[in-house]
């Protein structure tokens, strides 16, 4: 099976500041993968480089079999096939949260106004807010916000869900909501790229955890081996850290 | 000579002729100088993360030529005061238009150039407005909709747009209302508007106190209800 995500010794700055150093990382289709690692490790950073939110500075980026940075003029192709949730959400605000759902298929899968509030209707319904389809963001609880947001990325049918710390910004009793939506995603195959300090999530659904330290992967495998025996000392401390 | 209440009543025709023009001038004045406020506002951020993120190859050269000619047009326009600009329009460009092409006779008549000037004059400070309104916008919302793989279009029309237009509308109904009141500067132009008509009223019967009393209180009339359209528009926004 080829990689769905393919990065070839990929560097990126941000001026003089080198975040990532000499990725190589293939990420097959239905893949699970856990990003984890101290703050300023460049975790979000690669994550944010597989749909070019951030242009990679060197090296080579393949997702879904277009070249970055060579191709970077097909950037929107990659973009309308991955999905992407915040940390602090971002639902646009002035709509509801059908329509924060229904956008995506209406303006990149051109559906009508009807047949793409359809598909809005059914994923709020599996993230368990069909009640809550015509409240704007303002009136959801952050989980609320965070399980619409989970919604309205999968709207558009991508193939790769990117997920930068999607439960970070929430109280502890709305991570769990949030979490388990993301189980029940990872579930279907999808495959996920999830940058998040959610252990419990990366042993229960991860099949694939990668341990990231100043800009490079340093570890990289199974996520219940890895977090049972973590053979490197920076991750031993780094999950004491993190109380796992 | 008291505040005599009949010259008032007396000049009520002719001041209304006169505040009709200057509807007609605040009207046409403003909406174009939104419409070209809107386009210099967002040319003037062509290219960068606050509309979509940088643009590649030949889009970037445009992207850069625009910046630079929006940033001449706002300088050039808030550097200079509006009445040389209503003259430079109505008296000097027919001029220019000679010297350049040798045609003699081409000009506006004093109502068009008003309307140019108040459209050109607002237009520059409307496009700050603007750019001032789509930098607001939480880059997170931005990277939000860029993430989706929409244009830059359907970025700039369904998020950009209807954020940003409601955080613009108290600085726009502001230049709404000082637009309205420039226009009493086109009485050195000949435009028969509300200044000029009291003007001429004070002109025949020396009665300033009631004439200037009576002049004033139509504008207010007139900036009162523009400023109550606005607050419906904005109260009837969704919440943002």
């Amino acid at each position: 099976m080829s990689a769905l995500i393919e990065f070839k010794d990929v560097g990126k700055s941000f001026g003089e500041v080198e975040v990532l150093h000499n990725i190589d990382l293939s990420i097959d289709p239905g893949e699970v993968v856990v990003l984890v690692g101290p703050s300023g490790s460049g975790k979000s950073t690669l994550l944010r480089c597989i749909n070019g939110l951030e242009m990679i500075s060197s090296g080579e980026l393949i997702v879904d079999g277009i070249h970055l940075p060579l191709e970077k003029h097909r950037i929107r192709e990659v973009r309308q096939e991955v999905g992407m949730v915040f940390q602090l959400f971002y639902l646009f605000p002035h709509m509801s949260a059908l329509d924060n759902v229904a956008f995506g298929p209406r303006k990149v899968r051109r559906m009508s106004r009807e047949e793409a509030r359809g598909v809005a209707r059914d994923l709020l319904q599996k993230v368990g807010l069909a009640d809550r389809s015509h409240h704007y963001p303002s009136e959801l609880s952050g989980g609320q916000q965070q399980r619409v947001a989970i919604a309205r990325a999968l709207a558009i049918n991508p193939k790769i869900m990117l997920f930068d710390e999607p439960t970070s910004a929430l109280d502890p009793e709305l991570r769990e909501e949030v979490l388990n939506v993301m189980i029940a995603v990872a579930q279907q195959g999808i495959t996920m790229v999830v940058v998040t300090h959610e252990m419990s999530f990366a042993s229960k659904a991860g099949s694939r955890l990668l341990f990231m330290d100043n800009g490079r992967i340093s570890e990289d495998g199974d996520p219940q081996t890895l977090l049972r025996n973590p053979s490197s000392e920076r991750l031993q401390n780094f999950l004491q850290h993190v109380g796992y | 000579m008291g505040f005599e209440f009949k010259y008032i009543v007396d000049s009520i025709p002719a001041l209304l002729e006169g505040a009709k023009l200057t509807w007609y001038i605040t009207i046409i004045g403003i909406l174009g100088g939104l419409a070209l406020g809107t386009v210099a506002g967002l040319m003037r951020l062509a290219g960068t993360r606050e509309v979509g993120g940088e643009s590649y190859g030949s889009f970037r050269f445009l992207a850069i030529v625009s910046q630079k000619a929006a940033i001449g047009y706002i300088e050039l326009i808030r550097g200079t005061p509006i009445i040389v600009q209503a003259m430079f329009i109505y008296f000097a460009l027919p001029m220019l238009v000679e010297v350049t092409t040798g045609l003699k006779g081409i000009r506006f008549d004093s109502l068009t150039a008003a309307i140019i000037t108040i459209i050109i004059n607002a237009g520059a400070y409307m496009a700050e407005i603007v750019r001032g309104a789509v930098q607001s916008v939480n880059r997170g919302l931005v990277e939000a909709g860029i993430a989706m793989g929409i244009s830059r279009l359907q970025l700039i029309s369904s998020v950009i747009g209807p954020i940003a237009f409601k955080r613009a509308i108290p600085p726009l109904g502001n230049q709404f209302i000082i637009s309205l009141k420039d226009t009493s500067l086109f009485i050195v132009i000949g435009v028969g508007e509300l200044t000029r008509q009291g003007q001429e009223i004070m002109a025949s019967n020396f009665r300033a106190l009631e004439i200037w009393t009576a002049v004033a209180v139509c504008y207010l009339i007139m900036t009162s209800a523009l400023a109550m359209v606005l607050k419906l528009i904005e109260r009837r926004m969704k919440i943002v």
